[in-house]
């Protein structure tokens, strides 16, 4: 370095460090930095930098002048549309951290000198000095804050726009109630219905409280064929006790309750319980051929195992709908859990026929991603069973029967598209059928000795929720596993350590670092790098903070509010989750098989801008929840 | 040093030269000219500023001369030297020389810098370098005649400017300022279509011409 040099690099020097974050950069970082910055002069009105340049070069430092950062695109990602920048400011951060085009167009809006640092020097830069990579993920962490908080905006108006499964019934009422008090003459009644172009009628009374509904579907079956004499009054015919929900519930709770109860009409009701509406399950499903209710009713009155497969379809083709419409994976892995969930108990039950077990004490277990209600699409069969021995009976005989009759209700689900196990993690696996205290030594060994087998037992088994028979059963294996995991500190240690092993795959040049798979080269696996980092963090919390559920997200959220995280901090988490669950969903969308290789997988490259954007605040979620049990367990 | 010895000091200079010095010299003379009607994006120039004791050409004495490189429309601290005239003149020049090789230099008041330059090199090194000089205290003018449209002093265009530097008259301290003048130049030529050095010749000499 000349003399020369040195004056002019220390010049630098100077100017960077009247400006943050410069002034508190290590002294040999601002010195390697002002002895790579070259200045450039921008006459006004011209473009410094554009999206049309492609991948950014240079990293700018505004030494003198005005420059503005406009958006360009369609897509607004940030709060401002065009923004201001001053001596000291620089850019493009994101941009040249990403090693992608900008997004915004940078004008020197008067006369501007800047310095410019080359992209290789920028990155040598980051990784000499901790203050200046501090400042930049700080700065790409601020902008996707405000992106995510832009994007929920831009989603909320499409959400209005096409009703999601969220949205409160009160918004769903499409007209004022049709209704009739019981003394109306049920002729004028249907009459009015004719009028009206109504499916239903519904009975007030006189403080238009609903006491019963007549439908179109009733008129044969009470009407027609009964000969009722329509100059009666309606009180007479109509159902009584009518299903009315509240008007800020949301559509996706009046589905289940449609679903469950199997009606095709909930009425709407105020505060006061006094009648708002009718909502229909057309209104709910329009956009969707196959509604809840018909599946659910084909998986009740479903007789053998071929009239389940076809429920099982349905299911599959009922998510992708609903997928379509927009709900959210909270609610979608539910509805597919709750769907999941009759059918097999509709198998347990046929098998139970089948084995001659009706007076059996046991509890069908399902294990993983069944027992938190996060079925994907793609799930194979985790389950195992909890019994009690009926006093006199040899235990070795029992147990075969009971065995015998897993291994039918594992063929079965086999059979509607629930693969078997490859770990032969089932339930007629005869270490998984067991009494309750063969079930608490099983947890016990686990929890005492927590060698690497263990605790990948421990991931799959501690997620377990009782789906058919005594429910009880399991409910006392949960609180003896709570308290006795709740008190092994080791024990929570080695799971902590063990939840950190996958680090979420953020780049620190890149935005993603993908899989070096040969199979699947560029894509990421949302189940494995992804929601599994969620999912091992929140078991841990649940346990330390006796938290019963078995799902992510209650775990997380009642868990995150008994050790005092702020529930923005907790939303964000949770919604970083949502967020991989519903990308899951939707790659599996294409695929009809079930576990079929691609499933779970991701290629960055091919998401929009705004997905892209959210998927990298997901992992970020999940990054900071692994930094708060990497220092809860001082990992 | 005396005005009789400067007049004298030419040609025996050359004859004490170092191999080394000859050996630069001898390259100088044999490169190329510069390509005057290539873009400025191409044009490597060379700012220089001299630093004297006054600014009498004749009693002054020159102290140093800073160098400063615009490759490209860019200003790097790495492109850069300054010579000391003491206390070795003819190795700093020699030096000087290398640097600037056949690049258009630059100033600010060519009057009395190239004089300064001039001189030196024939007292020093016995030859004297013709390089293309292009002075901005007259192109500036017409460049930036929004902010000042006559024949005004450093002062004025620093402040003009708003130029800081990290110490004033040095001669690589000003001659920072000279450089960011060249780069504005440059790119407010290319804007209004004076994209290579010999359309900022030209410039200058239709100006000098206009105010004659």
């Amino acid at each position: 370095m000349t003399e020369a040099t040195e004056m002019l690099v220390g010049a630098s020097v100077d100017f960077l460090c009247r400006h943050s974050p410069f002034n508190r950069m290590e002294r040999e970082a601002l010195e390697f930095l002002a002895s790579r910055l070259a200045l450039a002069f921008h006459p006004k009105d011209s473009v410094i930098l554009s999206p049309e340049m492609g991948q950014v070069k240079h990293f700018f430092i505004i030494q003198r002048g005005k420059v503005q950062a406009r958006q360009t695109g369609n897509v607004s990602v940030t709060e401002y549309s065009s923004l201001n920048m001053d001596p000291g400011e620089c850019f493009p951060i994101g941009a040249i951290s990403a090693q992608r085009p900008s997004t915004n167009t940078y004008i020197a809006v008067e006369d501007s000198f800047c310095f410019q640092l080359p992209a290789e020097d920028f990155m040598s830069l980051m990784q000499m000095s901790p203050v200046f990579h501090l400042f930049c993920t700080q700065y790409i962490a601020s902008l996707l804050n405000q992106s995510r908080q832009q994007l929920q905006i831009q989603f909320s108006q499409r959400a209005a726009e096409q009703q999601t499964m969220t949205t409160p019934l009160g918004q769903l009422i499409k007209r004022d109630p049709v209704s009739v008090t019981a003394e109306t003459v049920t002729r004028a009644a249907l009459q009015q219905m004719a009028d009206d172009h109504v499916g239903c009628m519904v009975v007030v009374d006189a403080d238009r409280k609903p006491i019963g509904i007549l439908t179109q579907s009733d008129l044969l079956t009470r009407l027609l064929l009964p000969a009722f004499d329509l100059s009666r009054p309606i009180g007479e015919v109509m159902s009584a006790s009518p299903h009315v929900m509240s008007s800020s519930a949301s559509a996706y709770d009046a589905a289940l309750e449609m679903a469950t109860h199997g009606v095709r009409h909930l009425l709407v009701v105020d505060a006061e319980e006094r009648l708002l509406g009718v909502v229909s399950e057309r209104d709910l499903f329009s956009l969707q051929r196959i509604g809840l209710r018909q599946i659910r009713a084909g998986i009740e009155s479903a007789s053998d195992v071929d009239a389940l497969q076809q429920a099982s379809r349905d299911i599959r083709q009922l998510a992708l709908n609903l997928i379509a419409q927009g709900i959210g994976a909270e609610q979608l892995t539910r509805f597919i859990s709750a769907l999941n969930d009759a059918l097999t108990c509709r198998i347990i039950e046929l098998c139970i026929d089948r084995h001659e077990l009706h007076d059996a004490e046991f509890a069908w277990l399902a294990f993983g991603s069944e027992g938190r209600h996060e079925q994907t699409l793609s799930t194979d069969q985790d389950n195992g069973l909890i019994y009690v021995l009926p006093e006199g009976v040899a235990q070795e005989a029992y147990k075969l029967k009971l065995i015998a009759f897993a291994r039918s209700v594992n063929e079965d689900l086999a059979a509607c598209g629930f693969p078997l196990c490859k770990g032969n993690i089932m339930a007629s696996n005869p270490e998984l059928c067991l009494t309750l205290a063969e079930w608490k030594n099983r947890f016990g060994s686990w929890i005492r000795e927590p060698d690497p087998k263990a605790l990948l037992n421990a991931s799959i088994f501690f997620d377990f929720r009782s789906l058919y028979g005594i429910e009880k059963l399991a409910e006392q294996l949960r609180s003896w596993l709570l308290a006795n995991a709740k008190t092994n500190t080791t024990f929570l240690h080695m799971m902590a350590g063990n939840a950190l092993t996958v680090p979420p795959p953020l780049g620190r040049i890149r935005d993603f670092v993908t899989d070096d798979d040969p199979q699947h080269p560029g894509t990421i696996d949302l189940k494995k790098s992804g929601a599994r980092l969620f999912v091992d963090a929140a078991r841990i919390l649940s346990l330390r903070t006796g938290v019963t559920s078995s799902s992510t997200v209650q775990r997380l959220r009642q868990a995150g509010q008994k050790l005092g995280w702020s529930s923005d901090e907790l939303s964000a988490i949770i919604e970083g989750f949502n967020f991989i669950q519903l990308l899951r969903l939707r790659s599996q969308h294409l695929d009809t098989e079930h576990d079929a290789p691609g499933d779970n997988r991701v290629n960055p490259d091919q998401l929009n801008e705004l997905d892209r954007r959210i998927l990298k605040e997901a992992f970020r979620q999940a990054r900071k929840i692994q930094l708060r049990l990497k220092l809860d367990y001082q990992l | 040093m005396n005005w009789l010895s400067r007049l004298v000091g030419g040609s025996a200079a050359a004859e004490k030269l170092s191999p080394e010095l000859k050996g630069i010299l001898e390259k100088w003379k044999d490169a190329p000219e510069p390509d005057l009607g290539r873009p400025h994006f191409e044009t490597r120039y060379i700012v220089l500023n001299t630093e004297a004791s006054g600014l009498n050409l004749d009693t002054d004495r020159l102290l140093a001369i800073a160098a400063l490189g615009v490759r490209g429309g860019l200003l790097s601290p790495a492109d850069a030297v300054c010579c000391a005239l003491e206390p070795d003149p003819a190795g700093g020049l020699g030096t000087l020389l290398e640097f600037i090789g056949k690049a258009p230099v630059v100033v600010f008041n060519t009057g009395f810098n190239k004089a300064l330059i001039e001189r030196a090199f024939e007292e020093h090194l016995g030859f004297t370098p013709e390089w293309q000089w292009l002075d901005l205290q007259w192109i500036l003018p017409v460049l930036f005649s929004e902010k000042i449209s006559g024949q005004v002093r450093l002062n004025n265009w620093i402040e003009a400017f708003g130029l800081e530097t990290f110490q004033r008259h040095h001669a690589l301290g000003d001659g920072l300022m000279i450089a960011q003048m060249l780069i504005a130049a440059l790119g407010r030529g290319s804007a209004l279509g004076a994209v290579t050095a010999r359309s900022l010749i030209e410039m200058e000499r239709s100006r000098r011409a206009a105010r004659r």
